[in-house]
């Protein structure tokens, strides 16, 4: 049975809550008359995957069935979500290698042989073999990464680029040249959160700089609100733009997957029940595991999180027609992750979790952390944001786990050097956006290495560009001092100072509303 | 205080964490559930811990050494007790039901402590899974003093049936009036016991004692002074009869405990007439005032006279 | 007699400052050969000289350096044991000072001092760089009438700032100003050899200039840079949260700390950084000038690390040995600067006279002899502890 996501009101009976805060949570005793949002229970899944693919395969919407797109002499590519899909990484078979693999048998039976396969990373980081790998499958690995005919999509590659021409809003859109340049362009996608899928697919995953500076902007983020919400996303409008016109150049089959909400697996599953529910074996997992973590050296507790696997079930495979498909997907995601909330609350309280799109395998640093917290929590919403305009955020997060040299390169220049100077978005786009997504060595790193792209941390920054400009003050509760105030941001040590210095924002009794996630949910706030 | 401050994180840590949880989970008292969350919570249908393992070895050893170093001779030193009817055990086959009225909980050890030893090891209690079960502690505490196991009061399912129970070849204590009575004359039975004995085709012995509602009443915890008699007596074990239904069944056994009660103030062949003659006296007690109802019940039992001497009697 | 810090020769202190001085800060101390003592002050009796009473004397990097036996052997042979350190100079006129070519100085004239005890002073005929007017590279140090010593402070016939009294040639004086107070004064002598530095190194107009270093060499070095050349971006390399601010006072375009400077240097100059295995990053492409205003080996690689091929390192403090590699492989060029000239004086008598360094000069710790222990330990951390130049005032009692 799945029972649906709600609003506790924090009263005399409620036990202390669940809160993540990077490579370990604490129990919080809120106060009185908090709200809690919390996400609705996983929805029935998919009684056979393999038959769900095939169904969706064959029946497509609004689109021929895939076998009779399928013809010898053809020239087909498969471009999927990477790494940063799902969170966390889903315990293996991935649904990717599933419908892949239905894909290609299906391809080989049309006795097609020009087949490639794409990583459609965007700017993110090239994945390792182990990455891919775990995605495709080893069958699929096998038979194509030794070929080169699995790789990463390289957004810096301008002979492989090419230019597709520019949308009504003069929006230069540009694209994988092996994509663009297919017969067929299959899509396989995850559609964790609601911002995912759709034209965002193929127009953002396999597009390059001169695309997505077009949304991936500060100007564009401040007016997608939210921007896990499409219709009223300025960010969804340009890919939509993008990926319409794509879509007149190249036949795209889209198969998109959802997913429900076992986001732990045991023991720690206890992350995802009520609390008042928790068995006396979930207080003591809780116990032990906060007792473990507390001794831990942060290697170890780096491990022990991204270690786990979710054990994910999928409630919904389809394929077909871009737009229909990505109605039916976003609909059941909606369904598994939205809760209703009445009203505005004067401050939100978010929990950031040891992991983000960008630090699977990698380390949370201050800037992901922000991102997290600001840009991907705070825009969980639909309606209106939780917090009231002129409110503050309150967030846990240690901010203590520096940079990854390997993944993050820029982002410590970015941190050290753009931060020091300013941390408003539009002022940092405008004065440095450009010499790092010019700069020759990150560029370097993006191809060769295993990088993020050296312009990446700024959209990391523009992702929480919306947050920046809604609320007045952002507290980070348990937070390093130094981070945080680099970021323009304070840092307390309990929620009682975190409440206590936002008074002077708030209010001495503010409203407060805590949203209760991992498992992701969306706030479907009436104002 | 530097002893205070020097502990590593680990300790305090932990101790912060545990009086949190302790406070926050209400260890030991009843677990609540939001006021807002309410309507969220579905009714429930399992909250009573498990206790199969307490009818395993290691559960079974230590309650052995519980009541005989620890029960037995707390019991014996605050009531003393009348043991009659130890011969129907003989030749008898377990498992069985026993069937006994219950007023007061000295029932249970009362019955248990005047089992033979062998049937008292394989006998196990049926208990209210709303009362005995609800918190950890008191499910723990019963399961090795009493070796009890949950029964639902309001029908709901449950860990492990009685009839799972009385497969794995375990003799079941099951009170049918399924509460303690208000007032220590019998009340209204229940099915329960009928129906397992019935579907299972175990014989059930009934059971009738007295004194306990005068000794420790509803509401008294502990055994009211003066090391007060308990009586108990076994019957005849019966087994429901093929053409017989349930409800006939059940009627049955209420009567057998009835006769046994009347047996009690009065002698085998007595009660044995009345039995015959339908003029049993009405366990359920006259309709009387309900004082006049409690006064008869807390009358202390009195003692026989030493030189009577009963078969198969058993005086402590 | 004059009470006075005397270093004197002593094999087994320098062994032992030059082994423990940094690690064991109090043992260091003790080890080092110096003492406080009382002597007769040294004469004036040739032409040229006069006798000067000191007002404030500076401790410089390479005088900590002298002390704790770090200094290279290379320079005990241009020193005369035992002599009375201290060549940032503020003093006193005691005697009319005249001399050819000069203006005469009358007794109660407030002077600093070029310290370098040139031809002039020695009372030899010049030698070619004297002549040239290089008086800071004279041939000439260890010869003449007066015992060997490269510089006042150095030399056991001159005396040092470090003692009540010293002794010094017309050709080493210049008059400060009016309004300079005596904090700022001693400033001019390194200020000097910050305009030395930067002269030398001269900039190409936008170069981008890289400064390890935020005591007062680095500092000054900087101001010198952005008030006498036409650099570009000076990027300071600051350990100390205080130094950032004055970096960005005197002209620094920004300031990091050695952590980051490879990375921000790589960041603004598109270079590619490259990390050998152990051992220290380096960068293709970088700055065009390096400094390295501290005389480590960390901070000279800095400089030779972070430096574009065919660019150059400036060494403007006593250097250490370090990793010449990129010096080779880079064909960098790789330039001394010791010291300063006359004309160097000038520009910084001038230069003393800006805001920035005025409120520099307040940082100035000044001590009185006697607590010449306190004096050195604090100079030894001057940057941790937010000082910018730590001084003896002989004149002072308590």
């Amino acid at each position: 049975m799945s029972r649906p996501g709600f609003v506790l009101e924090v009263d005399d009976r409620t036990p202390p809550l669940l809160v993540h805060e990077g490579l370990g949570f604490r129990m919080e005793d809120f106060p009185l008359g908090t709200r809690v949002v919390y996400p609705p229970e996983s929805l029935p899944t998919v009684p056979d995957v393999d038959e769900a693919i095939r169904e969706a395969l064959l029946n497509p919407t609004d689109s021929d069935p895939l076998p009779a797109l399928l013809k010898a002499g053809m020239k087909l590519t498969i471009a999927f979500d990477d790494v940063s899909l799902t969170l966390p990484t889903m315990r293996a078979p991935d649904v990717r290698q599933r419908i892949i693999e239905q894909v290609l048998t299906m391809a080989a039976a049309a006795g097609v042989d020009d087949v490639e396969l794409i990583s459609a990373n965007a700017f993110h980081r090239r994945l390792t073999t182990t990455e891919l790998e775990h995605i495709v499958g080893e069958r699929v690995f096998r038979s194509f990464y030794g070929q080169g005919l699995l790789t990463n999509h390289d957004a810096e590659d301008h002979d492989n680029l090419a230019f597709m021409g520019k949308t009504e809003k003069d929006e230069h859109v540009v694209m994988n040249k092996r994509a663009a340049e297919s017969d067929l362009l299959v899509y396989v996608n995850i559609t964790l959160v609601p911002m995912e899928g759709g034209h965002k697919s193929v127009g953002v995953g396999l597009s390059a700089y001169n695309s997505l500076r077009h949304h991936h902007n500060n100007d564009t983020m401040v007016h997608s609100t939210s921007f896990m919400d499409p219709p009223n996303s300025e960010l969804h409008a340009s890919a939509w733009r993008m990926g319409r016109l794509i879509g007149e150049h190249v036949k795209v089959f889209q198969i998109e997957t959802s997913v429900d909400n076992n986001v732990f697996p045991k023991p720690y599953d206890f992350f995802m029940k009520r609390e008042w529910e928790w068995s006396v074996r979930d207080q003591a997992s809780m116990l032990a595991v906060r007792r473990g973590l507390s001794v831990a050296p942060q290697r170890l507790r780096h491990k022990i999180f991204h270690d786990l696997r979710a054990p994910y079930g999928i409630t919904g495979v389809n394929a077909g027609a871009v737009e229909p498909v990505h109605e039916k997907t976003i609909a059941k995601v909606y369904e598994q992750q939205a809760v209703e909330v009445q009203g505005q609350s004067d401050v939100l309280v978010m929990g950031v979790p040891y992991l983000g799109p960008y630090n699977v395998n990698s380390s949370m640093n201050p800037v992901l952390a922000t991102c997290m917290g600001l840009g991907y929590y705070f825009n969980s919403y639909r309606g209106a944001p939780v917090v009231r305009r002129g409110g503050a955020v309150i967030l846990y997060h240690p901010l203590d786990e520096g940079f990854n040299q390997l993944h993050h390169p820029s982002y410590v220049d970015f941190y050290e050097e753009v931060l020091a100077e300013t941390t408003d978005p539009a002022v940092i786009g405008q004065k440095y956006e450009q010499q790092f997504a010019d700069d020759p060595w990150y560029i370097h790193l993006y191809r060769t290495s295993n990088a993020y792209h050296g312009v990446h941390p700024f959209y990391m920054w523009y992702w929480a560009a919306h947050a920046m400009d809604h609320v007045d003050d952002v507290i980070w509760v348990g937070g390093n001092r130094r981070a945080a105030a680099r970021m323009g941001f304070r840092a307390a040590s309990t929620l009682l100072d975190a409440l206590e210095m936002a008074s002077d924002t708030v209010g001495p009794s503010p409203s407060i509303t805590y949203l209760h996630n991992p498992p992701h949910l969306i706030a479907d706030v009436t104002p | 205080m530097s002893g205070r401050g020097n502990r590593s994180p680990l300790i305090r840590g932990g101790v912060a964490d545990v009086k949190q949880a302790a406070r926050g989970f209400r260890w030991g008292r009843r677990s609540q559930v939001p006021r807002s969350a309410e309507p969220f919570v579905p009714e429930a249908t399992s909250t009573v811990f498990r206790s199969d393992w307490s009818r395993r070895k290691p559960a079974i050893v230590a309650r052995e050494a519980v009541q005989k170093a620890g029960l037995e001779p707390l019991f014996r030193s605050q009531v003393r007790t009348s043991v009659r009817g130890l011969d129907v055990f003989d030749g008898l086959k377990g498992p069985v039901i026993f069937a006994a009225n219950h007023a007061s909980h000295l029932d249970t050890p009362l019955v248990l402590l005047s089992l033979p030893d062998a049937w008292r090891r394989r006998t196990a209690v049926a208990a209210a899974a709303d009362y005995f079960f609800d918190t950890w502690w008191r499910a723990v505490g019963s399961s090795v003093l009493f070796n009890t196991f949950p029964i639902d009061r309001r029908g709901g399912a449950m860990a492990q049936t009685p009839g799972e129970v009385l497969d794995e070849g375990w003799s079941l204590l099951i009170f049918p009036e399924g509460t303690r009575s208000p007032d220590g004359w019998m009340h209204n039975f229940r099915m329960g016991a009928a129906m397992l004995a019935h579907t299972h085709g175990v014989p059930v012995v009934p059971i009738a004692h007295q004194g306990t509602f005068a000794a420790m009443p509803r509401g008294r915890n502990w055994p009211a002074p003066g090391r007060r008699l308990l009586t108990i007596r076994f019957g005849a074990p019966i087994s429901p009869r093929r053409d017989e239904t349930v409800r006939e069944f059940a009627a049955r056994v209420k009567d057998a405990i009835a006769a046994l009660l009347d047996e009690e103030t009065s002698t085998w062949w007595e009660s044995q007439r009345r039995v015959a003659s339908g003029s049993t006296p009405d366990p359920e007690g006259p309709q009387v005032a309900q004082w006049r109802r409690l006064w008869d019940q807390t009358e202390p039992l009195a003692d026989e006279p030493e030189d009577r001497v009963f078969a198969w009697s058993r005086r402590k | 007699m004059m009470l006075a810090l005397e270093m004197f020769r002593s094999l087994p202190r320098t062994v032992a400052g030059r082994t423990l001085g940094g690690r064991v800060p109090m043992v260091g101390a003790m080890a080092q050969p110096i003492r406080m003592v009382t002597i007769d002050p040294p004469k004036a009796d040739r032409p040229g000289w006069a006798r000067l009473k000191t007002r404030l004397s500076g401790i410089c990097g390479s005088d900590l350096g002298a002390i704790s036996g770090k200094t290279s052997l290379y320079f005990s042979a241009v020193v005369s044991f035992p002599f009375v350190p201290g060549h940032e100079v503020v003093a006193d006129l005691m005697d009319d000072a005249e001399a050819e070519g000069h203006d005469t100085l009358t007794k109660g004239t407030r002077v600093v001092l070029d310290s370098i005890l040139t031809c002039a002073a020695r009372g030899v005929d010049p030698c070619d760089n004297c002549a040239a007017g290089r008086t800071n590279v004279c041939s000439h140090i260890t010869v003449g009438h007066l015992a060997p010593g490269l510089q006042t402070g150095f030399c056991s016939t001159t005396g040092g700032g470090w003692g009540q009294q010293l002794s010094a040639h017309r050709s080493q004086m210049h008059v400060v100003p009016e309004g300079y107070s005596d904090e700022q004064a001693v400033l001019i002598e390194p200020m000097a050899c910050a305009v030395h530095t930067a002269l030398r190194a001269a900039p190409t107009r936008g170069a981008r200039v890289l400064v390890s270093g935020a005591g007062s060499v680095g500092l000054l070095t900087t101001l010198a840079l952005r008030e006498l050349t036409d650099a570009g971006e000076i990027t300071v390399v600051a350990k100390h949260g205080h130094q950032k601010e004055l970096a960005i006072e005197l002209g620094a375009t920004e300031v990091v700390t050695p952590k980051e400077v490879l990375r921000r240097v790589r960041r603004s100059t598109g270079a590619f950084q490259l990390e050998p295995d152990y051992s220290r990053g380096y960068l293709l492409g970088g700055v065009d000038l390096a400094f390295d205003a501290v005389g480590s080996k960390e901070s000279l690689e800095t400089a030779l690390h972070a430096t574009r091929a065919g660019g150059k390192v400036v060494l403007s403090g006593m250097p250490s040995a370090a990793d010449l590699s990129a010096a080779w492989f880079r064909e960098l060029e790789v330039v001394g600067t010791y010291a300063s000239t006359r004309s160097d004086f000038e520009k910084a008598i001038e230069l003393v006279g800006h805001d920035a360094v005025a409120r520099m000069a307040k940082g100035v710790a000044p001590y009185p002899l006697h607590r010449w222990r306190e004096a050195l330990d604090h100079a030894q951390s001057a940057g941790r502890l937010g000082t910018v130049k730590v001084a003896f005032d002989p004149r002072k009692r308590g």
